[in-house]
């Protein structure tokens, strides 16, 4: 059976046949949806009608559309709040964590268990904690800090849900990336420490000349990763913000949260298309950047 | 050269277990297929002895069908399998097979299963007009005209409601249950105070006073007067009542007197917070039944709850086992009587080869029969026939005053979304905006500026 066939080709058929089960589900489940909704955003379906053309319709629609704008906005503060918080934060804790401090198994266990846990369980608990007039939060600005019963944040509402989502994000998310840079720490030869001491450098000199050089290709990993996943945030806000029926109001809408209202609740999947590209864009462009940054320091 | 021809087996083996998989899917699929392609066959005599007899409950000896029903809650709602089995009695050859899809995101779960080919419902529940909107759109129902016509229902039975989902002078759902508004109230606690109860006829005024004069903040004691659910409806929905205003207008300034009622009140300790709401997720019915709200309006589904809580001794009846209601308080120079209401209706599906025998189903339910049934579970059918109404303020636990059971009679019902083409974004951006404005993120004006600029965007 094999006879006619060449040994690279038999190579070649060995390769393509374990490569086949993932692929194929990758490619069912994956990329074809992902290339239609490319093909959707200049279209006009609700799912079960014939296909309309659209052209630039769907895009242009979205200029004047206030909670789309509201979306985009949100979603770009959120990143930009996010990002840089939660490297600082998780670089800090592994740094110190890295030291031979007692105990620093169960603080690393202890730093860790925000990502394990359940995020509805732990948002239920930030909830109660910032409760508008019971939470504990309030109640020590309150009785400690004198500060007005009327003037008292509200920390799910207006300009401070923002706050809240990305202070939420942070402490969530800082235990996870702290492990990254622990194993990144580990892996910086010790000599290189030596010799700096030898020469007489001071803890911030070989912080700033030895660990984070060593720790670029970690640091772009953690911000690649982070800009991401910051991109595609979702049950954070609707778990810190959802209202009464679970919608989100202009102050603590999000991209994708819109992108799944338009296409599953009003069954615009052409339009949410749309608002997907432009996620994918943003998302796409900034890693770029990164990528390139990250070769010119190479 | 002979690892090389294992690994070579070991793959394909890998392979092919990976297509039996799929085959496996396919071959769990194949017997449904000649089903569904026997069905019409089977349909075909049995609409004709409906059409002969005209009715397919006298089909005696007619070939059994099965019809798929999309319902929700099946374990916590009653009426569900109260209805099949009494449809059972009826017509003994259909088989109803319930398919439960949850009630959280019932509308949408139903929407998509209806979305493309191969959906094998034949009747669905309609839970809310937004939904119904996008089945009707999306060609995913069958409008009932015909059948309507040929079996000479009379709309008019439904007060009105079914003239709120016509779409182009079409029909696709027939209601079988009708909820309304009314206010609830704990009458122990107007009686500690000396207060009289609350009546059948109140513009909203003298309940906003009455709501403050049973306020008490005094701290450890505290009583609200009244109580809002973080809902769109409980609050802004007030303003539709007068008969001149919907929700489709457009200009949404009619609804500024009734948000300063309620943000007042709120200011003023007169009902909680919608923040503090918000952030713990208090249920409606947790709120009631701790025995500190005097007030509560809500739907009509909740005094089914109210009686089956407090029998079960999950509501303490110390707190507010001595309830009643009333109708809900109305505008200035309006008819007393004029409250919101919900439909829940049916539709048979497009996909569904045997419509007839859906439709037969569909005619019953909604029918005077079904009406019984949903009543004898506590639940307002939307035929309110004398008979239904009073089986439900018969039940054991109604309560027993007069007022209560006149707070039933409903002179003019506004649904709480009625059709418009494009309902469901409409609804979305009332919905967030009621959240700004309660929440304080924006002023009354601030968010009913923003509410007409997004609906205007949405219907141009």
């Amino acid at each position: 059976m094999t006879k006619g066939l060449s040994r690279q080709k038999k190579r070649d058929l060995v390769a393509y046949s374990f490569i086949a089960p993932n692929f194929i589900g990758f490619a069912v489940f994956t990329l074809i949806p992902i290339v239609f909704a490319f093909a959707l955003a200049f279209l006009n379906w609700d799912g079960s009608n014939p296909i309309t053309f659209a052209g630039l319709e769907n895009f242009k629609q979205l200029a004047g559309d206030v909670f789309f704008k509201a979306a985009l906005k949100n979603t770009i503060i959120y990143c930009i709040g996010t990002v840089p918080l939660t490297m600082i934060a998780s670089l800090a804790l592994a740094i110190i964590l890295n030291q031979k401090v007692v105990g620093r198994g169960i603080f690393r266990t202890l730093s860790f268990f925000p990502y394990v846990a359940s995020l509805v369980a732990v948002t239920s608990v930030w909830k109660m904690l910032f409760h508008p007039s019971k939470g504990p939060i309030n109640n020590i600005l309150y009785t400690y800090f004198h500060v007005p019963m009327e003037q008292l944040p509200q920390w799910f509402t207006g300009g401070l849900v923002l706050l809240s989502m990305i202070l939420f994000s942070v402490w969530k998310y800082m235990g996870y990336y702290m492990v990254i840079y622990l194993a990144g720490l580990q892996g910086i030869s010790a000599e290189l420490y030596e010799a700096a001491s030898l020469d007489g450098a001071n803890t911030w000199q070989k912080f700033r000349f030895i660990t984070w050089p060593q720790l670029r290709s970690t640091t772009f990993f953690v911000v690649v990763m982070l800009t991401i996943n910051c991109f595609k945030v979702y049950d954070i806000a609707i778990m810190l913000a959802g209202g009464g029926s679970g919608e989100l109001t202009t102050s603590s809408t999000v991209l994708v949260y819109y992108i799944y209202q338009k296409a599953f609740i009003d069954w615009k999947l052409g339009y949410s298309s749309a608002v997907a590209m432009v996620l994918f864009l943003m998302v796409f462009v900034v890693t770029m950047i990164q990528f390139r940054g990250q070769k010119k320091y190479q | 050269m002979k690892r090389k021809v294992l690994s070579l087996i070991l793959a394909a083996g890998m392979v092919v277990s990976l297509a039996g998989c799929g085959s496996s899917e396919t071959q769990t699929q194949a017997p449904a297929a000649p089903e569904t392609q026997q069905a019409p066959a089977q349909a075909a005599p049995e609409t004709q002895t409906a059409d002969n007899q005209n009715a397919a409950a006298d089909t005696a000896g007619g070939d059994a069908v099965t019809l798929k029903w999309a319902i929700w809650d099946k374990e916590s709602t009653p009426y569900w399998q109260a209805l099949v089995d009494a449809y059972k009695s009826v017509a003994p050859d259909v088989t109803i097979e319930m398919v439960d899809l949850g009630s959280t995101d019932y509308m949408t779960v139903l929407a998509t299963e209806l979305s493309g080919e191969g959906s094998d419902f034949d009747v669905v529940t309609i839970k809310d007009v937004p939904g119904y909107a996008t089945l009707v759109q999306k060609n995913a129902i069958l409008s009932l005209d015909d059948y309507i016509s040929a079996d000479g229902i009379d709309l008019s039975k439904y007060a009105g409601t079914t003239d709120q989902v016509t779409v182009n002078g079409s029909l696709y759902e027939l209601p079988f249950r009708n909820d309304f508004w009314v206010l609830f109230y704990n009458k122990d606690l107007f009686d500690d105070k000396g207060v009289a109860y609350p009546t059948n006829d109140m513009t909203f005024d003298e309940y906003d006073a009455l709501a403050r004069e049973m306020t008490d903040t005094s701290f450890g004691a505290q009583i609200y007067g009244t109580h809002y659910h973080t809902w769109r409806s409980a609050v802004q929905l007030f303003a539709v009542l007068d008969g001149k205003h919907t929700i489709l207008d457009g200009d949404y300034a009619f609804m500024k007197p009734y948000y300063e009622m309620v943000l007042n009140q709120e200011k003023d300790g007169v009902c909680r917070k919608y923040t503090d709401l918000k952030a713990e997720g208090l249920h409606y019915s947790a709120a009631f039944s701790g025995g500190d709200v005097a007030m509560l309006n809500m739907g009509s589904w909740y005094v089914a709850t109210m009686i089956a809580s407090l029998e079960s001794g999950e509501y303490d009846a110390d707190l507010c086992g001595n309830w009643g209601i009333v109708k809900y308080p109305h505008a200035e120079g309006v008819e007393p009587g004029s409250t919101l209401g919900t439909i829940t209706g049916l539709s048979v599906t497009t996909a569904s080869d045997t419509p007839d025998a859906a439709w037969e189903f569909v005619k019953w339910v909604s029918g005077e029969e079904g009406a019984a049934v949903m009543a004898e579970t506590g639940n307002f059918p939307a035929i309110m026939t004398e008979e239904a109404m009073s089986l439900i303020t018969g039940l054991e636990g109604f309560p027993t005053d007069d007022a209560s059971k006149e707070a039933l009679n409903v002179s003019n019902l506004y649904l709480e979304v009625p059709y418009a083409e494009n309902v469901s974004e409409i609804n979305s951006a009332l919905d967030s905006y009621h959240g700004s404005i309660m929440s304080g993120e924006m002023s009354i004006d601030e968010g009913i500026a923003a509410m007409n600029e997004a609906v205007k965007g949405i219907t141009n």
